[in-house]
């Protein structure tokens, strides 16, 4: 089971199928919400993840694929592109150190 | 396990489906800014375009037939091995290009990758075994050799074969088109849609075969199927009134990224938590496509993403009223599906007695949302 403590996410991908689209909006919302706490948050294509990625964030029908590409990655999966529960729980994890898993 | 792990949803077939949408799509997509401005120069300057003109219509030609299917090949030989391997892609491309009627993207999509994989396969052979200071000399070589290899493959074989392929493919979309059954692809397009299939689609399938048939006849309906905008708002809009409460206050914003910013992406976790919705997608789609169809209406490049502005970019002369119009039509028969789907929200109130339960017995919220994350989204 991978877990990883919000104070030590410092890179933040969010990926999706071609890396312009969902990708890039969801990663705009997050780069404001965590613009105080230094997190470099970036946005790739599933097949193009970095991997200096600390967390990896896409949608659930994705999942799999990202798994795929970053086994030892801790994945938040999300259903809503917008005002997701799992996003705003790893925003608060991040700010207030406390642990994020799977 | 708590409600980050992802849900493993069947098989791996649909992860498989994905990965090989993924790279065809891939190939196309960071190239979809050279279809576009070939779609412009193609609108504004063929004989039945805005200003036509002899000079600027000779730019249509070589843009279809060797610029576009050059960054395929190339960027499928990037994806394989990088920058030794887009330039492979791009050289074995032009063999298959050279000498064919229509736009070969088929090929490019095949001998671009096919081209990269054999020199990666050379490269792994030869490495740790060459000599000091023959690097560059073997580097340079051996992908001259094997580009101009893959070239002569191309033009001798490769070509050909994807040629009848190329052919086939454009005979049964006509096939498709005069037994009017073209609405019926709706049927699968908008359920690959919702499981991410839809760049795979729109840009690894419905994409190429479009852009040959607009090098034809200056527009196509294939780059309408996947990418119209109006069942997703539709979908959207109906969730807006007759949706669980919860998610309601999320839906404008919602519209918006979809209808004027073409992240279709954005609506497919709703119709996920609610599936049968997925018939009002389906009908919506069709009765787009039918519309298009009957309005004898096309597109001249891909519009992408599918929002209504990339639209309007490239609806030829003369084809705003049936564009429109399908759009028009497939958000209100979408509309009208979803609200009937949805029991007009008079099952809501027992259907968020159901999901609370369900959300106790699942931790992973199935269509109602923590008024926390309400707050998380300003």
């Amino acid at each position: 089971m991978t877990t990883i403590n919000g104070s030590a996410i410092k890179t933040l991908v969010v990926a999706c199928d071609a890396g312009m689209g969902s990708s890039v909006m969801l990663a705009g919302q997050l780069r404001r919400q965590l613009k105080k706490n230094g997190v470099t948050v970036v946005h790739a294509a599933v097949a193009e993840i970095p991997v200096e990625a600390d967390v990896i964030v896409t949608h659930q029908g994705l999942a799999d694929r990202v798994r795929g590409v970053a086994p030892d990655t801790v994945i938040v999966s999300i259903q809503l592109f917008i005002g997701d529960p799992a996003v705003a729980r790893l925003v608060s994890a991040i700010q207030t150190g406390s642990d994020v898993g799977e | 396990m708590s409600d980050y792990t992802p849900q493993v949803t069947g098989t791996g077939l649909k992860a498989s489906v994905q990965r090989v949408g993924g790279y065809l799509a891939g190939m196309v997509m960071p190239n979809i800014g050279a279809f576009i401005a070939w779609g412009l120069i193609t609108a504004l300057f063929i004989p039945t375009g805005w200003i036509p003109n002899e000079h600027f219509g000779e730019l249509v030609g070589p843009m279809i037939k060797f610029l576009l299917p050059l960054l395929i090949g190339y960027t499928g030989g990037r994806m394989v091995h990088g920058q030794r391997g887009a330039v492979v892609g791009a050289v074995a491309t032009v063999g298959v290009v050279v000498g064919a009627e229509q736009p070969m993207f088929l090929a490019a999509m095949v001998i671009g990758p096919l081209a990269a994989y054999l020199l990666k396969l050379f490269d792994g052979l030869l490495e740790d075994r060459i000599k000091p200071g023959f690097e560059m000399l073997i580097d340079n070589f051996s992908a001259g050799i094997l580009g101009a290899g893959m070239a002569v493959l191309g033009a001798w074989v490769i070509g050909p074969v994807f040629r009848v392929v190329t052919d086939a493919a454009g005979d049964a979309v006509s096939w498709l088109v005069t037994h009017n059954l073209l609405p019926a692809s709706s049927v699968l397009v908008e359920p690959a849609k919702v499981l991410f299939l839809n760049n795979a689609i729109n840009h690894g399938v419905l994409g190429p075969l479009g852009a040959a048939e607009a090098a034809d006849t200056g527009s196509s309906i294939l780059f309408m199927i996947e990418s119209n905008p109006g069942p997703g708002l539709g979908l959207l809009l109906a969730f807006m009134f007759f949706g669980p409460r919860a998610l309601r206050p999320s839906i404008p914003a919602a519209a918006t990224i979809q209808f004027l910013g073409g992240i279709h992406e954005i609506y497919f976790p709703y119709v996920l938590m609610k599936p049968r919705l997925i018939l009002a997608a389906i009908l919506g789609g069709a009765a787009g496509v039918a519309t298009f169809m009957v309005t004898g209406v096309g597109l001249v490049a891909t519009p992408a993403p599918g929002s209504i502005f990339a639209w309007m970019a490239v609806t030829p002369k003369g084809d705003w009223f049936g564009v429109i119009l399908g759009i028009v039509i497939s958000a209100a028969v979408s509309f009208a599906a979803s609200s009937v789907l949805l029991g007009f929200g008079r099952g809501e109130k027992r259907a968020e007695q159901e999901e609370a339960e369900a959300t106790t017995a699942v931790p992973a919220p199935r269509g109602t949302v923590p008024a926390e994350s309400r707050k998380a989204r300003t």
